[in-house]
């Protein structure tokens, strides 16, 4: 059995005091697995990420990386503990170039700068031919290939996207994937938040079904996909 | 015209230092900081305090004699302590109220509470008289057609080259990139690694003791007053918006041409004896331009993705 890298307990957190929109969510990602969560929009999908990241307070449950608990931690503490994120908007600096972009993600392990940026740049090659270019200047997809490389830089043990192919063409949306893919094989977990319900299933080897701030189905992507309550509430007659 | 071309180029740079240090300290924390004049004129008065001579009583509480130290060695350390009280201002004002999620415009108004506060410190401690340094007077010589003291010209030949200093600083080194990460998202430089509260206080020490810097050379061209950085200080706003704020080169263009057109319209015919209203031009003509530029000459539309 793979062990957990993240593991989420009755987490309940909020954007105000006094107002969960996460009412006690569980959560597990092993090492080298990709789950997908999907969900109707406002089901707390961002949010969940958001709140493992630190970003918002955190009113109830409890988190576990590789095991230990965490709390009372900042969102920067996490990545020298494995985990990339890449939200779903804002996710690259605008007014700094693609090379400088990929730098910030190197601002904890200042080591191995040249070599990171080349595995990054040989990934993604078209972000090599534009890395003095303005961040703000590039294309949808190009700048989720430019989130992409600004966390992996890190050196994540697990990675958490946050919609990577919202807004995408069907060919970009498929390069996302393979890249996704590729980063999987490399080892790195993955935790995909996917409008494209359908697509994200097939992918992944677990599945949860988020809404209203609670889980409500979980199991293999499968399992999910020929779910007859699954069908009916998310993904819509086949 | 001509002959104000001299006081236009050190007004330009002195709006456009002080502009780049209040630009930086918008972009990065969002502040729109109304006491930025006051760190102004504390550099000034600190400069003032340290380099008079401890016989001087420019100091309206005459428990207080100056240390006369040597000039350079105030100027110095007037810099360091702004740096310190820009900390300070941070650690104890401004990080609580951002981790109390007070608005922009609460924010704002502690800005302008402080702004008051500071500057009456200053009129209860250095007095109302306006005072100058002790500096030998020099005469305007005459450089390629524009009259300026040799002093000038050093302030002038210091003033670039701290601006170059600054320009390269936060081009080029790690954290002059971690502050323009924060300043486009520090959301995201905190979930890409970096400290954004480190970052903040960095930026609020760089930027005080820049304007501690622009206050030392304000006082050196002209004199010392309380209120010496609440005067200049719509001209920095302006200098800011003009280059489009939250661009430090922008704000640096945009200061300069302020401080230009400032200085030279006080040399039109019809400004004879009017030289009060010298603002009116520069203003009017950074109204006109935001007009048809509302980003300002170098700001982007797109901020946010
Ligand atoms: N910054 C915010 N402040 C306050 N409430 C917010 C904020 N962001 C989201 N919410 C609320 O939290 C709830 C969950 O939003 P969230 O963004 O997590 O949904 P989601 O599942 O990611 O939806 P989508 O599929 O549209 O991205 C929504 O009701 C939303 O209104
Ligand atoms: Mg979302």
């Amino acid at each position: 059995m793979n062990k957990a890298i993240i593991e989420v307990n009755g987490l309940a957190a909020g954007y105000v005091k006094g107002l969960n929109i996460l009412q006690g969510i569980d959560l597990v990602i092993k090492e080298k697995e990709i789950i997908s969560i999907i969900g109707p929009n406002g089901a707390g999908k961002s949010t969940l990420l958001k709140a493992i990241m630190g970003l918002i307070p955190i009113s109830g449950g409890r988190l576990y990386i590789n095991g230990n608990e965490l709390a009372n931690f900042k969102s920067h503490e996490l990545i020298k503990k494995g985990i990339g994120y890449v939200p779903q908007v804002a996710n690259v600096f605008p007014s700094l170039t693609i090379e400088e972009n990929l730098e910030i993600g190197l601002w904890t392990n200042t080591k191995n700068s040249k070599e990171g940026k080349k595995e990054i740049f040989e990934m993604f090659p078209i972000l090599f031919e534009k890395k003095r270019e303005k961040a703000g200047n590039l294309s949808g997809g190009q700048r989720q290939l430019l989130a992409l490389g600004r966390a992996l830089i890190t050196k994540p043990d697990v990675l958490l996207l946050d919609e990577p192919s919202a807004g995408l063409s069907p060919i970009a949306i498929d390069e996302v994937f393979n890249s996704i893919n590729e980063i999987n094989n490399k080892g790195v977990s993955i935790l995909l938040v996917e409008q494209n319900a359908k697509r994200a299933l097939s992918f992944c080897d677990r599945g949860y079904v988020l809404d209203q701030g609670k889980n409500s189905y979980t199991g293999t992507g499968r399992d999910l996909l020929d779910d007859p309550n699954v069908i009916d509430l998310y993904l819509g007659k086949l | 015209m001509i002959e104000q071309l001299g006081n236009g180029l050190l007004l330009g740079l002195i709006v456009a230092i002080a502009s780049v240090s209040l630009s930086l300290l918008y972009g990065v924390t969002r502040i729109v900081n109304f006491a930025h004049g006051e760190i102004i004129a504390l550099g000034a008065v600190l400069t003032l305090f340290f380099s008079s001579s401890p016989e001087s009583s420019f100091l309206y509480l005459d428990r207080f004699s100056p240390l006369g130290s040597s000039f350079i060695v105030s100027s110095i350390a007037s810099i360091l302590l702004c740096g310190v009280f820009g900390a300070l201002l941070e650690l104890c004002l401004f990080r609580p109220l951002r981790k109390n999620n007070y608005g922009n415009v609460a924010v704002l108004v502690i800005t302008i509470g402080l702004s008051i506060f500071l500057r009456h410190i200053f009129l209860l401690f250095a007095s109302a008289r306006p005072a100058s340094y002790a500096l030998d007077l020099q005469k305007r010589e005459d450089y390629f057609g524009i009259q300026l003291t040799p002093r000038n010209v050093q302030v002038l030949i210091i003033g670039s080259v701290v601006m170059i200093l600054v320009g390269l600083f936060l081009s080029y080194t790690k954290t002059g990139r971690a502050m323009r990460a924060v300043r486009d998202s520090s959301e995201l430089a905190s979930v890409s690694g970096i400290n954004s509260d480190y970052i903040i206080t960095l930026t609020w020490v760089f930027s005080s003791m820049l304007a501690g810097f622009t206050g030392i050379i304000q006082g050196v061209i002209n004199n010392v007053r309380w209120n010496m950085g609440f005067l200049i200080l719509l001209l920095i706003f302006a200098g800011s918006i003009l280059g489009g704020i939250g661009t430090s080169f922008g704000a640096m263009f945009g200061g300069f041409i302020i401080g230009m057109l400032v200085q030279l319209s006080v040399g039109l015919s019809f400004m004879d004896g009017h030289t009060e209203a010298k603002n009116a031009i520069a203003l009017a003509l950074m109204i006109l331009i935001l007009l048809i530029r509302p980003q300002g000459i170098f700001g982007s539309k797109e901020r946010i993705s």
